[in-house]
């Protein structure tokens, strides 16, 4: 098994120690991580090199305040990164980079995936409000064993934690905290792994063996809690009543679209002049309906939000992090997003190569969503013979 | 007549610059009609009317939104037809998911010389709105 290796050391600063390793030894130049701020309160990315590794690096962070896709979006949309950098991302920052390159706003050359079996993640409020130390603590103890408790919807019904996919995985599900598997997926990730000072020790097969049964167990469950979780809500948000129910706090602040990593146009059509009403206009609409909520085209936003990325929808709970008024906008997104990918057999950030349903298409398809022509209509013939 | 005042549905018809409306003007040319209160709506091709578009008659007052192009094969831009169906099945899962009436949006490709044919989908989709009754969203004043 020349594509998994085990690396001793204990806990978080053992996978920091991987990190500081690979900088110093000159395996890749730049590394691309979130670090606790000065307050210890929050997290930013830092793009760091040998010389600069800061000492509050956490490549696990309990908290997901920007999601990493937007970062590496930011480096590279416009031409490659041209030093070698290592990008750590959670699962779900990993799926929306895979998204994203697919969409050409990520080039991926010079870039090395690294992910790991991630947790789950505080909800941003809970943690910046709450006592820090004490939560970066339960936290960290939840590592290997994967009995991290959250109240972040996107997390607790999380079914794809770990980083399949990524170049380099980083696995700690079923070990013990001494220690964690690196295996490598790819080419890139192979090259890397081969000059890692890790054991190729004899009972790595056991090790695997061991996340593996984990691994299966828990992805059963969680699969089965996040239908029944999307199920539930369902119901609650069912129809045009209760869906405004929900959408009736919104202030229509689109942070939701900010946060959101598949959101990337540079100009969004809902903050358009499209959508720019005049005086006029509002007033006609507000006589039309005796009332108009204002600011008006809240549900527009919301839908036509759907539209445009649900396809692409990743789950990763950044929309909710960003609402101000707590809606529970991941759920929806999820439970939308869940029936239109499986309209196109699509799971988003899987593959490089599974296309976007939007890109492609097929000569025979999709016929029952099209209202079949049957006889001429009864209406028809009367009208014209009169 | 009835005190009950009788619902006349506010209907969207988009149609593309090609087969769509070629198929209105072949209905034209051999006089057939089709409900008046059936708003033509003309798009250059079925795969540039983007879903908003319907979203935004459905929530500010069009009881129904029907979408005809070329048929399969037929595009004047060659795929637009298949993206179109695509997007919009897309957007009836979306309005499904949430309980929004996705009957209320119809796909049916009408070529440039089926008059006929335009003629008939619109009674009868006049008919299936009428039964539908009232768009709900159409009368909400927190949308």
């Amino acid at each position: 098994m020349d594509d998994i290796k085990w690396l001793q050391g204990k806990g978080k600063p053992g996978i920091k120690s991987f990190f500081q390793d690979i900088l110093t030894r000159g395996l890749i130049d730049t590394v691309l991580m979130p670090a606790k701020n000065k307050k210890g309160n929050s997290y930013a990315w830092f793009l760091m090199n040998k010389d600069g590794f800061l000492e509050t690096s956490d490549p696990i962070p309990p908290v997901m305040t920007i999601q990493g896709a937007n970062i590496l979006k930011n480096i590279t949309k416009k031409g490659e990164s041209w030093s070698k950098t290592a990008v750590v991302l959670r699962p779900c920052e990993l799926r929306a980079v895979i998204e994203l390159t697919k969409l050409e706003q990520i080039n991926l050359e010079n870039i090395i995936l690294i992910s790991f079996d991630c947790p789950g993640a505080y909800p941003l409020t809970q943690y910046i409000s709450g006592d820090q130390t004490s939560l970066d603590q339960k936290y960290d103890s939840s590592l290997y064993t994967a009995s991290f408790e959250t109240e972040r919807n996107a997390c607790i019904m999380c079914d794809k934690f770990t980083g399949q996919g990524a170049d380099i995985q980083l696995c700690f599900l079923g070990q013990s905290d001494d220690g964690f598997l690196i295996s490598a997926a790819s080419a890139k990730g192979k090259e890397l792994l081969k000059d890692v000072n890790g054991t190729n020790e004899e009972n790595l097969e056991i090790k695997t063996k061991k996340r593996d049964e984990l691994l299966g167990q828990l992805q059963k469950e969680k699969n089965e809690k996040r239908q029944v979780i999307l199920d539930r809500f369902k119901e609650t948000i069912y129809g045009t009543d209760n869906l405004l129910n929900v959408f009736s706090a919104c202030i229509n602040c689109h942070n939701c679209r900010r946060a959101c990593p598949i959101c990337f146009c540079s100009e969004c059509y809902f903050e358009s002049k499209a959508l720019y009403s005049e005086a006029d206009n509002q007033l006609n609409r507000a006589t039309r309906k005796n009332a108009l909520r204002m600011p008006s085209d809240l549900l527009l936003f919301h839908l036509g939000r759907m539209n445009h990325m649900s396809i692409s929808c990743v789950s990763c709970g950044a929309c909710e992090d960003a609402c101000p008024e707590n809606i529970p906008v991941s759920l929806l997104f999820s439970l939308v997003s869940r029936d239109t990918q499986a309209v196109f057999n699509y799971d988003p950030g899987h593959s490089l190569e599974e296309p976007l349903p939007f890109v492609v298409y097929k000569n025979e398809e999709l016929k029952e969503y099209e209202a079949h022509y049957t006889k001429r209509h009864q209406s028809a013939c009367n009208c014209n013979t009169k | 007549m009835s005190d009950e005042k009788e619902f006349i549905p506010n209907i969207v018809y988009g149609l593309c610059a090609w087969c769509g409306t070629g198929g209105s003007e072949t209905a034209a040319a051999h006089h057939l009609k089709y409900p008046e209160n059936i708003k033509p709506f003309r798009v250059m091709c079925t795969g540039a009317l983007d879903p908003v578009y319907i979203l935004r008659a459905l929530i500010e007052g069009a009881d129904g939104f029907i979408v005809s192009g070329c048929h399969p094969g037929d595009c004047h831009y060659d795929s637009g037809n298949y993206r179109a169906r695509r997007r919009i099945a897309a957007l009836k899962s979306i309005l499904n998911t949430l309980g929004l009436d996705s009957d209320r949006v119809w796909l049916r490709w009408v070529g440039h010389g089926e008059g006929q044919r335009l003629v008939d989908t619109a009674f009868e989709f006049n008919e299936h709105i009428k039964k539908l009754g009232p768009n709900p969203l159409k009368s909400r004043r927190d949308s």
